[in-house]
């Protein structure tokens, strides 16, 4: 059996599994569909050395590895087991160390890790997600995204914020407050600038916000729309969807001088979500000019456009794996819309969610493991996670008010 | 007076038929997202000035004039046929006062794409303002903005919520 057969199977597996279960009322993030075969591991809490920190570093990093659905928390000596230890230094200073050692069922078990820090207590969270990138990547060979972060739009009654959180849901903070919408966040890949839509003078434009020191800068405000913000891999263009001859077409801007070059030429249809292709050669859009809605590829140098959708009356907000091998989109089936993910390779679409909500603006993780979708939940819109291969999914913190529109962000470390 | 309790009573209906909140005559209209160039700690907001509804008995049937809500189909964006009358009434007030402007919002429901039902909702204002242009209105007259699902009409999850939705607004400025 091959590998991707395999999964196949196991999602069908756990889909039918989970498709007749209740949740639970949750408040805090919750798995609530794992991986059989997940990979256990011993995490010990860490030893303390003078005044106590005020985070439990073994705790973060329990939660981070449970979380990501691929490792089970066990207390078998024959397990892979972390270790560590905090010890105070003054001026609100730790040294921090952790071990990572193999277990009694390895042949000749050997530490596989041994690290040492020193930093200030306000970053013993931020190390503790480092610990667990540094774990994951030992264990599974794959990057981890623990030290990522989140951006999404936060509904208040007549309130509006971006904000940008931790991958856990951690520490948010506000990147705009406003009384008017905001939509379509879109990191740059050098996870320092956000670009995203607002209403606020009662008509679209597009902003770029920098992370770090709160500065805007106006990008884009033509007459009708201006949408679906979508960085070029070097960071130096934005594809944007505009309207200002007519219909929504797509167009690239160049950062540096503002120069247009518009891409779809046409006045009938819709175009627009535009997401680059990795290596940059090509474009990814949605449009209805087949009748409904589809993922079209255009190709930058020949302008050739191929349809890449055919599962489902609808297929809309597409966006590649950092491989260029599969896309993510919105599918809709039999009036459930759903996220999917088509193999480019094989042509093999599979629906990965299966929660009877309306699902909305998919958002690949930088290491292409999970994506991140807004669903709903107990009557409201919540933030939710899926694998990949379908095998994981993690609901977020609920949080007051309205929570949609994700976008995760790249490697920021 | 007279014209001032014709005004007010217009606007009843219009509010009505809108299912939509209305300002009270002088106040803005904050629509769904609340006040415009309130004050706001990130966000200089410069507001587009007072909005409000204009009545005018001279403009033909007052029923037709005050019907100022569209809906529209799932995924489409041609008029109701019935939609027609309303929009022609609204057609001959804006060619008969040429000082007059209106905005069309066009919106969608809730469910697929948030950046698809954008370009969907401003299909459907499109489509209302290719109509009054047809009529004759002059397109200085006319400003488009859709806001998709981001100001849903009716909060549920239901197929009547969805109906309501999926609507353009016309909106009188000043």
């Amino acid at each position: 059996m091959t590998m991707r057969k395999f999964a196949s199977l196991l999602f069908v597996i756990f889909g039918t599994l989970f498709s007749h279960t209740t949740f639970a009322t949750l408040l805090s993030m919750e798995l609530t569909r794992g991986i059989a075969g997940a990979m256990p591991i011993v995490i010990t809490p860490f030893s303390i050395q003078g005044v106590p920190p005020t985070e439990d570093m073994a705790a973060i990093i329990s939660n981070d590895l449970k979380n990501s659905g691929r490792f089970k928390l066990s207390t078998s000596k024959m397990d892979d087991k972390v270790v560590g230890a905090v010890k105070e230094v003054g001026a609100g200073r730790y040294q921090v160390s952790f071990q990572l050692l193999e277990g009694k069922g390895a042949s000749q078990p050997t530490v596989l890790l041994n690290r040492h820090y020193t930093v200030s207590g306000n970053e013993l969270r931020a190390l503790a997600h480092h610990m667990s990138d540094a774990i994951y990547l030992q264990l599974t060979g794959v990057r981890g995204v623990f030290s990522t972060r989140l951006a999404y739009v936060v509904k208040q009654g007549e309130k509006h914020i971006l904000e940008v959180a931790d991958q856990d849901g951690y520490d948010p903070r506000p990147i705009l407050t406003s009384s008017a919408s905001i939509m379509s966040p879109a990191w740059s890949h050098d996870g320092k600038r956000i670009a995203y839509v607002s209403f606020e003078n009662e008509r679209a434009a597009i902003y770029i916000t920098n992370v770090a020191t709160g500065a805007r800068s106006l990008v884009s405000e033509f007459k009708g729309l201006n949408q679906a913000p979508a960085w070029s891999p070097d960071d130096r263009k934005l594809a944007l969807v505009l309207s200002k001859d007519g219909l929504a077409n797509i167009y690239i801007m160049d950062l540096a001088s503002h120069q247009l070059t518009q891409l779809t030429h046409d006045y009938s249809y819709i175009n627009t979500e535009p997401s680059w292709s990795p290596n940059g050669r090509s474009l990814i859009f949605t449009s209805n000019r087949g009748g409904n809605a589809q993922i079209y590829q255009l190709d930058l140098a020949s302008k050739a456009v191929t349809r890449l959708s055919f599962d489902g009356s609808y297929n809309a907000r597409a966006s590649y794996t950092p491989d260029g091998n599969h896309i993510t989109m919105l599918n809709r089936e039999s009036g459930a819309y759903n996220i999917g993910i088509l193999d480019l390779d094989t042509g093999v679409f599979r629906v990965l969610t299966n929660t009877g909500s309306d699902n909305e603006s998919p958002s690949m993780a930088p290491n292409g493991s999970m994506i991140l979708y807004g669903t709903q939940y107990n009557g409201r819109n919540v933030l939710s996670m899926v694998a990949s291969d379908g095998s994981v999914q993690i609901r977020l913190p609920a949080r007051n008010g309205e929570v949609q529109d994700p976008a995760w962000s790249p490697f920021l470390t | 007076m007279q014209l001032r309790s014709r005004v007010k009573n217009l606007m009843i209906m219009g509010c009505v038929l809108a299912l939509s909140s209305c300002a009270a005559p002088g106040h803005k209209d904050q629509g769904q997202d609340g006040a415009y160039g309130a004050g706001d700690n990130s966000v200089q907001s410069s507001g587009v000035g007072q909005r409000s509804h204009f009545g005018d008995s001279a403009a033909g049937p007052n029923q037709s004039l005050a019907k100022r809500t569209y809906y529209f189909d799932y995924d489409k964006s041609e008029i109701h046929a019935q939609d027609k009358a309303a929009i022609s009434g609204n057609a001959d007030y804006l060619m008969s006062h040429p000082h007059a402007k209106v905005i069309l919002e066009g919106h969608t429901d809730p469910r697929g794409s948030r950046e698809y039902n954008v370009a969907l909702g401003e299909r459907r204002a499109n489509a209302v303002a290719e109509f009054m242009k047809a009529k004759g209105v002059n397109p200085e007259q006319i400003r488009v903005v859709s806001y998709g699902a981001q100001r849903l009409a009716a909060p549920g999850r239901t197929e009547h919520d969805y109906q309501l939705d999926r609507r353009v607004v016309l909106v009188y400025v000043r």
